[in-house]
C-alpha cells in the first residue's frame, strides 16, 4: 500500500513541473477541508511537495497548514480554512490575521491522514527549519519512512542545502530510493546505502527486494550486504543483552548497597530499606520544585543538585531511625525485622497522607531521556545509563570511604569482630549510626538514580527488599564487591531467562536458583571465612 | 518436679485454660446464637458469624507460627505460603467439584481457552483426596525445604529472609496464568463443599463453628505437645541451640519435625478461610500478610499459645472494625502498636506481667534438657557438661529477654 | 492465685473487646433513618489503584446529590456509604458481604480491575443484591446480578481494533499484544485472535507477551517490540493491556528506545488521562486508547457534567483534578441515574423488580450517546471512541462510533 502511495506521489511530483512559482493555495485548503479521505491524502502529498514546488516560502506556508492539521488548529469555514493560533485566528491561505464569520469547524484527522501530515512535516522541515542540527534530524527521522518521499523532492532540498552531513544524510535517503531502479548498478548503490545503517529494519527493506531482484550481480552485493548487517545485528543484539543486564544490575546495585554496608555491620534487616530509596526520590522531587522556584536555569541539572540533598535526607531519616528504634534491639535481630517493617508502613503512609498516592512528575533533562544507537538495533538509552553511572560512582566512593577513612576502618572493626573492635577502643554504637545513616543515604541516592527508570509513588521501595536482600547475600555477608558481583550476575542471568521464558520466570529462576545457593552455601559469594 | 513446673508456667495455665473456655463458649453460643435463635434478641447474622470463623482461622495460623518462633525460636516469615497452600487445594477441590457435579464451568478455563483442566486437576473432585493432599504436600513442601535448610544451620534471620523470598516466588508463580491455578484472579465462584451450598446461612455458620473447633482442637493439643519432653528441647533450642547440640542432642529432627507441624497446621488455617472468605488469589502470599502473623504472634506473646490466639483474635478484629469506617487509620495503628511493642515488650502482652520469670523460666528449661541429655548418653562427661551448662544459665537467667542471636 | 483471675479477667476482656466490636460498624454509621435508601460504593482510597479508582467514590455521591436535589428515589433521599477495599481483592467480597449485609444498601457500585468483580461476584449472587460495575472489561460473563455499565470486547476493542485495521486507521497488519497477566488481558487477546484468525490472519501476525502485574522494567520487551516491527509484514501495532503503573513504565522506555507513535501505534486498552500524570506527553502524542467516553467528547451533556464535576470537586474539598474526567468515572455516574430511574419505574428498592424494571432504560450519557440497558440482559449499549494521546495529557477524538453496538457478553471469537 504504501508502495503504492508512493509510485503515486512520484508520479505527481514528476508530472508538476520542477519549482513552479506558486502552489494552488486555496485548491489545497479545499481539499483538507472536504472531509474526504483521499482529497485530504492528496493535499497533504501536495503539501509536502511545496518545498520542491514553491521554494523556501511556499515550504513555510505549507509547514503551517501541516503543522495546524496535525496540531488540530485548523478551522475550516463555508469558503476559507483559517489556523487557530494563540494569540487569535489566521487566514490559512496567507497566513494573515482575519476574522471569519459563520461556524467554523476543524477537519477529521484519521490515523492515516496524521502519519502523512507527519511526514510532510519532516520532509517541509528540510526547507524550512534554520538549524542544521534539526534538519539532520528531520532526515533522520524521514529515513525511517522513505515511502512517503519522493527523489525530485529530495533534490530540491540537496539544491539548496549547505550543511555537509545534512547533504550526505539527504543524498543517502535519495540513494536508498533507487531500490527500485531500472538500473541495477543503481540498485545496488541503493542496496549499499541502506546497508550502510546496520539495522533490522534497513535489512528487512532490502531482504524484499532481493526476492524479486532479477540482476545476479545486484543478487550477490545483496547477499553479502545481508550477511554483513547480520553481523552487526548479532553484535548490536548482544551489546543490548548485555547492556540491559548491566543496568539491572545496577539498580541491584543502588538498591543493595546500603543493605550491605547495614546488614553486614549489623546483622539488622533493615525492611524499610526500600522505603529509604523512597525518600531519597522524593528528596530529589522537592529539589527540582525548589529549583523550579529559585533558579529555573538550573532546572536541567537538578539531578545533579539533587545528589547531597537525597543522601542527607535518606540518611537523616537512616540516622533518626537508628536511635528511636534500631538501638533499642541491637540483641534481637528478629524483632528489629518486625520494627523495620512498621517504620516502612509508617513511612509509606505518611507519604501517602501527607503527599498523595499519585506518581511525581519529574522534569527529563535531554542526558536522562531518549537513548542514542550505537550498534545494529542497539540504543543506549540515556535514563539507565545515568543508573549505571551513579552506581559506580557511589561504589567507588564506599569503597574509598572504607579503605581510606578512620569510619571506614572501624566499620571493618566492627564487622569483623563488634567485642573486639569494643574492646580496643571504637566506639560501636557511634559506628553503627554513622554507619546506618551511611547505607541509609545510599538507598537516598538510589532513589534518585531511579526517579528517571521508575515511578515514584509512596509504595515505589516496596519491590525491593527481597531482590536487594538476595543481592547481599549472595554476595557475602559483610563484602561490598561480592554485591557487586552478585548483582550483576543476576542482573544478566535474568536478562537472558527473559526472551526465553518471560519476565516472571526469569524472576522465579533466578530467585530459586539464588536460594539453592544459600543452602549449599550459607555465607555467599566472597564471605571471610569463620563468620557466622 | 521444679523444671516440669516451670515449662508448665511458660504458658501459663490460667491464661491457657481461660482463652480455651472462651473459644469452646464461642463454638456452642455460634451454631445456637447463628442457627434457632438467630432470629433473637441475642441472634447474631451469618455475617458476623462468618467474620468469627475467619478470626479463628487466623488464630489458628497463628498457634502454627508461635510453636516455630515462638518454642523453637525459628522465625518463619513464610507462612503465608502455607496458608495459602491450603486454601489453593481446597479452592481446587470446590471448583473442580462444582463443575463435575454441578456444572459450573470455573472462571479459569474460560480465559485460558480450554476445554479441560490442566493435569495437576485431576482428581480434585474427591473430597478425601483433596484433604489427604492439603495434609500431606505442605507437610512434604516443609519438610524438603526445611531439611535442607536446617541441616545447611541456616538459622535467624536469613532463614526468615529466605522463607520470604520463597514465599515470593510462589507468590510471582501463582500471579501467572499459564500455571494453571488463576494467576491474579485466583479463584473464586465457589458453589458446594462437601454437599453444601457455600452460600447458605447454615453452611457460613457451621463452618464458622467448625473453624472454632478446629482452632480449639489444636489450640489443646499442641498445648499439651508442647508441655511434653519435645516442647522442653523445643525451647531449649530457641535458648541455645549450639549448647544443646554439645550435649550430644541431634537439634535437626525436633526443628524438622515442628517446623513440619507448623506448616501443616498453617495449611489446615488456609483451607478453612477460603471456603469462609469466598476467593483465594496470590495476595495470601504476599509479604504483608506473612509478616502480620508475625505480628500477631509478637503482640500476643512468644511462647504462649494463648498469646498468639489473643493476638491473632485483637488485631485482625480491630483491621475488621477499622477498614470499614477509618481505613487510612489502620496502617498508622498496626505500625504504632508494632513499634510500641518491639521497643517497650518485648514479649508481647505477657510482658504486663513479670518478665524476669518468664526468663528464668526458659533458661530452666535448657538446664533441665541439658540433664536429660547426659542421662539418656550415660555418661559423666555428659552429665558434667549438662550440670554446668544448666549453672551457666542459671547464672545468666538474670538477663531480660530469652534471646540469642538466632532466637529473637 | 490473685495473678491467675486477673490474666484471666485480661483474657476474656480481650477476646470480648475483640467478639463485641464486630456489630459496632453497624452502630456507628449514621443511624437509619426511615426515608432514606443506601447505596453502597466499593472503590479503593488505597493501595495501588487508589489513584485512579478513588475518585469514582465522589463521582457516585455527586450523582446521588444530583438526584436528592431532585426529589430522591421513591420520595427517599439517596445515601452513599463508602468504603475502602484498599486494592486488595478478598476484601472487595468482605465489605461487599458488609455492605449489603450490616448497611442494607438498596445496591452496590464498585470494582475497577476484573479481579475484583469476579470477588465479589458470589456476593451478590449469593445474596441476590446488585452490583454496578463501570469498566469496561472481557466479557464471557453475564450474571444477573451485575449491571455491566461498560462494553465488552465486542462493542469497545473490536471495533477499535477494526478501525486500526481499516486503510483510514492505517491498515495494521501485524500485531503485538503486551498485557498484565490476568483475567481481562487473557480474555481480551483470546478473543483478539479468535477475530484475527476470522479476518484470515496467520498466527505469525501476532506476539502476545505477558507481564506480571505492577512489573516496571520493560527493557526486553521494548526491544523485542522494536524488533518485531521492524520484520516484513507490513504496519505493526501494540495492543497494550497492562494495567496500573505499568503504563507510564511501558510508555517512558517506549519513548527512550526511540520509537514514534506514528512508526508503532500502542492501542492502550486501560490507559486513561490520570496514568500520565508524571510524564511528558509531547515525544508521546498519537498514541491511542478506546473508551466509551473521552472527556472531549462533543455536546452539552458533556459540557454539563464536566461543569458539575469541577463545582463538585471545588464545594467539597475532592482530592482530585477537577478538569480531568474519564470513562469509569462517566460510567459510574450513569449507574447512579440508571439505578435510580429503574428504582422510581419498579416502585421499590427490591432487587427482582429494580432489575426487572431496569430492562430498556435509557439514559443520556454525557459521551453525547443516548445509552440504553438491553432488554435480554443487564448491558448497557454504549458508543465507542478512539482517542489519540495529545501534548496536554489528554485524548483527542479520533474516531467515534456511529451509534451504540449491541453488547455481546459471550464473545463468538473466544475458542476459535
Amino acid at each position: 500500500m504504501a508502495r503504492r502511495f508512493a509510485a503515486i506521489l512520484s508520479l505527481l511530483c514528476l508530472l508538476v513541473p520542477g519549482g513552479a512559482a506558486a502552489l494552488d493555495r486555496a485548491a489545497i485548503l479545499t481539499e483538507i477541508c472536504s472531509g474526504d479521505f483521499r482529497a485530504q491524502q492528496t493535499a497533504l502529498e501536495s503539501l509536502a511537495g511545496a518545498g520542491a514546488e514553491a521554494g523556501r516560502e511556499g515550504a513555510l506556508w505549507a509547514r503551517a497548514v501541516v503543522q495546524g492539521f496535525e496540531g488540530r488548529d485548523l478551522r475550516c469555514g463555508a469558503d476559507a480554512a483559517f489556523i487557530d493560533r494563540s494569540d487569535g485566528l489566521v487566514s490559512a491561505e496567507t497566513l494573515e490575521p482575519a476574522s471569519p464569520g459563520g461556524d467554523l469547524s476543524a477537519p477529521s484527522v484519521n490515523l492515516r491522514l496524521r502519519a502523512t501530515a507527519a511526514s510532510a512535516g519532516f520532509v517541509l522541515a528540510l526547507f524550512t527549519e534554520e538549524s542544521a542540527e534539526a534538519r539532520l534530524r528531520a532526515a533522520g527521522r524521514l529515513d525511517r519512512r522513505r515511502e512517503a518521499v519522493s527523489a525530485a523532492v529530495l533534490t530540491a532540498a540537496l539544491e539548496t542545502e549547505t550543511d555537509p552531513a545534512v547533504a550526505q544524510a539527504i543524498g543517502d535517503i535519495r540513494t536508498s530510493l533507487l531500490l527500485r531502479d531500472a538500473d541495477p548498478a543503481r540498485r545496488a548503490e541503493a542496496i549499499a546505502a541502506i546497508a550502510a545503517d546496520a539495522t533490522l529494519r534497513n535489512r528487512t527493506t532490502i531482504a524484499e527486494a532481493l526476492a524479486n531482484e532479477p540482476d545476479p550481480a545486484v543478487q550477490a552485493a545483496g547477499k553479502a550486504a545481508l550477511a554483513e548487517i547480520d553481523r552487526t545485528l548479532a553484535i548490536g543484539n548482544a551489546l543490548a543483552t548485555l547492556y540491559s543486564g548491566a543496568s539491572y544490575a545496577s539498580v541491584l546495585v543502588l538498591a543493595a548497597l546500603g543493605l550491605a554496608i547495614i546488614f553486614g555491620l549489623m546483622g539488622v534487616i533493615n525492611l524499610a530499606q526500600g522505603e529509604l530509596i523512597m525518600v531519597g526520590a522524593y528528596a530529589t522531587w522537592f529539589t527540582q520544585e525548589a529549583i523550579r522556584i529559585v533558579l529555573p536555569a538550573a532546572l536541567d541539572w537538578y539531578l545533579f543538585i539533587a545528589i547531597p540533598v537525597s543522601f542527607a535526607a535518606a540518611a537523616l531519616v537512616g540516622i533518626a531511625i537508628e536511635a528511636t528504634v534500631i538501638r533499642r534491639l541491637y540483641d534481637r535481630p528478629l524483632m528489629t525485622l518486625l520494627a523495620t517493617w512498621a517504620i516502612s508502613l509508617l513511612l509509606i503512609n505518611a507519604v501517602r497522607v501527607g503527599i498523595g498516592t499519585q506518581n511525581l512528575e519529574f522534569h527529563q533533562p535531554g542526558y536522562v531521556s531518549g537513548g542514542f544507537p550505537v550498534v545494529g538495533d542497539f540504543i543506549m538509552t540515556s535514563n539507565r545509563l545515568f543508573a549505571i553511572a551513579i552506581a559506580a560512582a557511589a561504589f567507588f566512593a564506599v569503597l574509598a570511604l572504607i579503605r581510606f577513612t578512620t569510619l571506614g576502618m572501624n566499620m571493618r572493626a566492627v564487622t569483623q569482630n563488634r567485642a573486639m573492635a569494643g574492646a580496643a577502643g571504637v566506639d560501636t554504637r557511634q559506628t553503627d549510626r554513622l554507619a546506618f545513616g551511611l547505607g541509609s543515604g545510599l538507598a537516598g541516592l538510589a532513589g534518585l538514580a531511579l526517579s528517571p527508570l521508575y515511578n515514584v509513588n509512596p509504595t515505589m521501595g516496596t519491590g525491593f527488599i527481597v531482590d536487594s536482600f538476595m543481592v547481599v547475600v549472595l554476595g557475602g555477608v559483610g563484602s561490598l564487591a561480592g554485591a557487586v558481583v552478585a548483582a550483576f550476575g543476576i542482573g544478566q542471568i535474568n536478562v537472558a531467562i527473559e526472551p526465553v521464558y518471560g519476565a516472571v520466570a526469569a524472576k522465579v529462576i533466578v530467585l530459586l536458583l539464588v536460594i539453592l545457593f544459600i543452602q549449599r552455601r550459607p555465607e555467599g559469594l566472597f564471605a571471610p571465612k569463620g563468620r557466622r | 518436679m521444679a523444671a516440669n513446673d516451670a515449662t508448665g508456667r511458660v504458658e501459663r495455665p490460667g491464661l491457657f485454660r481461660a482463652v480455651a473456655a472462651m473459644m469452646a463458649a464461642i463454638a456452642v453460643a455460634l451454631p445456637v446464637l447463628g442457627g434457632p435463635l438467630a432470629a433473637g434478641p441475642a441472634g447474631i447474622s451469618p455475617y458476623f458469624a462468618n467474620i468469627v470463623g475467619q478470626i479463628a482461622t487466623f488464630a489458628l495460623l497463628a498457634i502454627a507460627l508461635d510453636l516455630i518462633w515462638g518454642y523453637a525460636g525459628i522465625l518463619s516469615l513464610g507462612h503465608g505460603l502455607f496458608f495459602a497452600f491450603g486454601g489453593y487445594l481446597v479452592a481446587m477441590h470446590m471448583l473442580k467439584a462444582g463443575y463435575a457435579y454441578n456444572g459450573v464451568t470455573p472462571d479459569v478455563m474460560t480465559f485460558m481457552g480450554w476445554t479441560e483442566l490442566p493435569a495437576h486437576w485431576w482428581g480434585f473432585e474427591s473430597a478425601p483426596y483433596a484433604l489427604l493432599l492439603i495434609l500431606l504436600l505442605p507437610g512434604l513442601l516443609a519438610f524438603g525445604y526445611g531439611y535442607f535448610s536446617f541441616r545447611s544451620r541456616v538459622a535467624g534471620v536469613y532463614f526468615a529472609i529466605i522463607t520470604q523470598a520463597l514465599t515470593y516466588v510462589a507468590m510471582l508463580l501463582m500471579f501467572r496464568n499459564d500455571t494453571g491455578f488463576g494467576g491474579n484472579n485466583g479463584m473464586t465462584g465457589f458453589s458446594t463443599l462437601l454437599g453444601f451450598d457455600v452460600g447458605a446461612q447454615a453452611t457460613v455458620v457451621g463452618l464458622a463453628t467448625v473453624s472454632v473447633l478446629v482452632t480449639l482442637g489444636v489450640y489443646l493439643a499442641c498445648g499439651r505437645l508442647m508441655r511434653s519432653p519435645f516442647g522442653r528441647i523445643l525451647i531449649a533450642i530457641r535458648d541455645d541451640e549450639d549448647r544443646l547440640r554439645f550435649l550430644g542432642y541431634d537439634t535437626l529432627w525436633p526443628k524438622l519435625a515442628v517446623w513440619t507441624l507448623s506448616a501443616v497446621i498453617a495449611a489446615i488455617a488456609g483451607a478453612l478461610y477460603v471456603p469462609q472468605v469466598g476467593i483465594i488469589n496470590p495476595k495470601l502470599l504476599s509479604p504483608e500478610l506473612s509478616i502480620e502473623i508475625a505480628v500477631w504472634v509478637a503482640l500476643g506473646g512468644r511462647g504462649a499459645l494463648a498469646g498468639a490466639v489473643i493476638g491473632a483474635s485483637l488485631i485482625s478484629a480491630l483491621k475488621f472494625w477499622l477498614t470499614g469506617f477509618a481505613p487510612d487509620l489502620w496502617p498508622f495503628i498496626l505500625a504504632g502498636v508494632v513499634l510500641a511493642i518491639v521497643t517497650t515488650l518485648p514479649n508481647g502482652l505477657l510482658d504486663l506481667r513479670l518478665p524476669s520469670l518468664r526468663a528464668r523460666t526458659a533458661r530452666a528449661a535448657v538446664a533441665h534438657a541439658g540433664a536429660r541429655a547426659g542421662a539418656r548418653a550415660g555418661a559423666r562427661a555428659g552429665a558434667r557438661a549438662g550440670a554446668r551448662a544448666g549453672a551457666r544459665a542459671a547464672a545468666r537467667a538474670g538477663e531480660p529477654a530469652a534471646e540469642t542471636g538466632q532466637g529473637g | 492465685m490473685r495473678r491467675r483471675s486477673l490474666l484471666k479477667g485480661l483474657g476474656i476482656t480481650a477476646l470480648g473487646a475483640s467478639a463485641s466490636s464486630f456489630p459496632l460498624p453497624g452502630l456507628i454509621r449514621r443511624a437509619h433513618a426511615a426515608d432514606t435508601v443506601k447505596i453502597g460504593c466499593l472503590f479503593s482510597s488505597s493501595g495501588t489503584m487508589a489513584n485512579i479508582e478513588g475518585r469514582l467514590n465522589y463521582v457516585a455521591q455527586m450523582a446521588a446529590e444530583e438526584i436528592n436535589a431532585a426529589g430522591g428515589v421513591l420520595g427517599k433521599t439517596v445515601e452513599v456509604v463508602v468504603t475502602d477495599p484498599g486494592s486488595d481483592w478478598p476484601l472487595y467480597a468482605q465489605l461487599g458481604r458488609q455492605l449489603i449485609a450490616q448497611d442494607e444498601v438498596a445496591s452496590l457500585f464498585g470494582c475497577w480491575t476484573s479481579v475484583s468483580r469476579k470477588s465479589v461476584l458470589p456476593v451478590v449472587e449469593q445474596n441476590n443484591a446488585l452490583l454496578y460495575y463501570p469498566l469496561h472489561f472481557e466479557g464471557e460473563e453475564n450474571s444477573e446480578n451485575v449491571v455491566y455499565l461498560n462494553s465488552p470486547p465486542s462493542s469497545s476493542v473490536l471495533p477499535a481494533v477494526e478501525y486500526l485495521m481499516s486503510e483510514e486507521g492505517g491498515a495494521a497488519k501485524r500485531f503485538f499484544m503486551l498485557g498484565s497477566d490476568y483475567v481481562w488481558p487473557r480474555t481480551i487477546n483470546q478473543q483478539l485472535k479468535g477475530y484475527w484468525t476470522d479476518k484470515g490472519f496467520d498466527p505469525s501476525a501476532w506476539r502476545e507477551e505477558y507481564v506480571p502485574v505492577g512489573h516496571s522494567n520493560f527493557q526486553t520487551l521494548v526491544n523485542e517490540i522494536r524488533s518485531f516491527a521492524d520484520q516484513p509484514g507490513g504496519q505493526p501495532i501494540v495492543v497494550l493491556t497492562v494495567v496500573g503503573n505499568s503504563i507510564p513504565d511501558f510508555f517512558r522506555e517506549f519513548v527512550n528506545q526511540g520509537i514514534a507513535a506514528f512508526d508503532v501505534p500502542v492501542l492502550g486498552l486501560d490507559a486513561v488521562e490520570a496514568d500520565f500524570e508524571g510524564l511528558d506527553t509531547t515525544e508521546l502524542v498519537g498514541h491511542l486508547n478506546c473508551w466509551a467516553y473521552l472527556q472531549n467528547a462533543p455536546g452539552p451533556r458533556n459540557q454539563e457534567f464536566l461543569a458539575n464535576w469541577a463545582a463538585y470537586v471545588g464545594a467539597n474539598d475532592v482530592p482530585f483534578r477537577p478538569d480531568v474526567a474519564i470513562d469509569p468515572m462517566v460510567s459510574t455516574y450513569d449507574g447512579v441515574h440508571l439505578w435510580a430511574m429503574a428504582a422510581e419505574k419498579a416502585g421499590s428498592f427490591d432487587v427482582p423488580a429494580v432489575r426487572e424494571a431496569s430492562a430498556g432504560l435509557s439514559f443520556a450519557c454525557p459521551s453525547g450517546y443516548e445509552i440504553a440497558m438491553t432488554m435480554e440482559n443487564t448491558y448497557v449499549k454504549r458508543g465507542v471512541f478512539i482517542g489519540s494521546l495529545n501534548e496536554a495529557q489528554g485524548y483527542d477524538i479520533l474516531w467515534q462510533s456511529e451509534g451504540t453496538p449491541e453488547p455481546v457478553p459471550f464473545s463468538p471469537y473466544m475458542n476459535s
